[in-house]
């Protein structure tokens, strides 16, 4: 009985495995560096907004 | 030994373990795959195939390191958890729930290639084998974990409640697999399962050690590299993580 | 305020507890009794999908009843902490003289009582209903009997985790369930062992093993989960 088909399928779930963790991992890096990213946009915008018009002054 | 302990505490500070992780997954990572690479050519070409079962006892070498990774991550995943409880260390808390999806993914390919093994030996995809059989329950304990840590909204107490969990579930993991074990017993009366080479030889050894040892380099390098996105995701609003925005990922 | 030298002790505050809760129970004792109903209708169903046939339905009637024993004290784990959650009943425990495990294994006591032991007094109708044979039924109670309680302390660590989450429907369930296999196991296979002639009682001395244990160990877990929880 020929077991290539199954030996080739199993080694390529485990293969499968380590690719998607790598992937996974990428992808998790991105989205912490963007929710970083935008909560210094936010504080960029609030600061450039707190030093306009609206303050008040003596 | 002063200088190990202070060099424990420093790691424990967010932007020194930022540094440490962004260095050390990626050479963990890079050193696993010779390691790997060199184990899975052994194990398909060099070692000789099995007396009985033929070419399909290959599986054991990714089948084996995977079942083993996904017990280890466990109660590797579970040690960080009480260390973050008992001694309230926020980095833990990220290095635990890092672990879930590594084990759980070594957990899906325990049961993936445990099922792909069992085809030609069985005539099944899948069989109520106690040892296969734990590890399905294995797999739903690390979803539980995964699920609780995502249900609740404060990372910190998602984290801890999700830990928690983690520790009472490797306690009661030799419970859930003797219990498994004999309730598989209990219909003795049918064929036993004959599940892997009943002993190892010597030539078989050498690519079943090297896949081990890859699995567990690669393992430190993937938990590095998710343990210091979620570290830079919870101290989002900090100066260092700002200043750090700048340069490169 | 409590003047020092009077503050209740252990005895006082479980019959304070205790006498609460019945209380309470006894004014919605309607909705008290929805597990019974639960398990009466998942024992309704599996009988219509197994079929008419005596047999095998008593082949299968150790395992329905053992599940829909398990499904129903699940789905009633709901009611041993939320409400006192909501109306901050919960965190006044965390402030109590008393150790905070023990009011858990008081709480998880009055629950099994309320929920668990009507499950119990009906199953002998449940089992007559699936044709089970009357010489496993003695088994089958001491099975429950030992099985019951150890669902509902390990079922009060999953509430107590989840305690805090609105909607946490099938987490409930994803998180008890790898938890009961062990009882599961050997609470239905120790029935299922003694009807085919083996020796049960292994499996149920791991049963009362395990009983003993978590009554010493899952208050503990279920005390700091509602710690964490109410954090």
């Amino acid at each position: 009985m020929s077991y290539l088909g199954y030996v080739v399928g199993a080694y390529a779930v485990f293969v499968g495995l380590l690719v998607v963790d790598a992937i996974g991992s990428r992808l998790r890096l991105r989205r912490a560096l963007q929710v970083a990213r935008q909560r210094q946009q936010r504080q960029d915008a609030r600061r450039s907004a707190a030093t306009g018009p609206l303050e008040l002054e003596r | 030994m002063q200088p190990i302990v202070r060099w424990f505490h420093q790691l424990g500070s967010p932007p020194t373990f930022d540094r440490f992780a962004r260095r050390w997954s990626r050479l963990f990572l890079i050193a696993s795959l010779p390691v790997l690479a060199l184990g899975l050519w052994q194990a398909l070409f060099v070692v000789p195939a099995d007396y009985q079962q033929g070419d399909s006892f290959r599986i054991l070498f990714v089948h084996v390191p995977s079942a083993w990774m996904s017990l280890f991550v466990f109660a590797l995943m579970a040690l960080y958890a009480a260390i973050a409880l008992i001694w309230k260390i926020k980095i833990c808390e990220v290095l635990a729930m890092a672990c879930a999806p590594i084990g759980a993914g070594f957990t899906a390919v325990t049961l993936l290639t445990g099922s792909i093994w069992g085809r030609p030996m069985w005539g099944t995809w899948w069989d109520w084998d106690p040892r296969l059989t734990t590890e399905l329950i294995l797999l739903f304990l690390y979803f539980g974990v995964i699920g609780l840590y995502m249900a609740i909204e404060d990372r910190r107490n998602a984290a801890r409640a999700a830990g928690l969990l983690a520790i009472v579930g490797v306690a009661l993991l030799p419970v859930i697999r003797y219990s498994v074990d004999w309730w598989g017993s209990l219909h003795q009366g049918q064929t036993i399962r004959l599940f892997g080479p009943t002993t190892l030889d010597a030539s078989m050894q050498l690519p079943l050690w090297l896949m081990v040892i890859g699995t567990k380099l690669w393992f430190v390098g993937s938990l590095l590299a998710k343990a210091r996105a979620d570290n830079l995701q919870r101290e989002a609003g900090k100066d260092w993580v700002q200043r750090q925005l700048g340069g490169a990922p | 305020m409590i003047a020092p030298g009077t503050e209740p002790g252990l005895w006082q505050t479980a019959r304070a507890l205790a006498s609460r809760d019945l209380r309470l129970v006894w004014r919605r004792r309607g909705d008290a009794l929805q597990p019974v109903l639960f398990a009466l209708l998942v024992v309704v169903l599996f009988a219509l999908a197994l079929g008419r046939d005596p047999q095998v339905l008593a082949a299968n009637a150790v395992a329905v009843l053992w599940l829909a024993v398990l499904l129903a004290g699940q789905l009633a784990l709901d009611s041993l902490f939320r409400s006192d959650a909501e109306d901050g009943s919960l965190e006044q425990w965390l402030l109590a003289p008393v150790p905070l495990s023990w009011l858990v294994l008081v709480r998880v006591l009055m629950h099994w009582l309320t929920t668990a032991l009507p499950l119990i007094v009906i199953s002998p109708l449940l089992a007559e209903m699936l044709h089970l044979p009357h010489d496993q039924w003695p088994m089958l109670l001491a099975s429950l009997l030992l099985g019951t309680p150890l669902l509902s302390l390990i079922g009060g660590m999953v509430a107590a985790l989840t305690v805090g989450i609105r909607r946490s429907g099938i987490l409930v369930a994803l998180l008890s369930l790898p938890l009961y296999v062990p009882v599961l196991v050997f609470g239905a296979g120790s029935v299922a062992a003694a009807a085919r002639g083996q020796d049960p009682l292994g499996a149920l001395l791991m049963l009362a093993a395990g009983l003993v244990v978590a009554l010493v160990l899952a208050p503990l877990a279920t005390a700091a989960a509602i710690r964490i929880s109410l954090s």
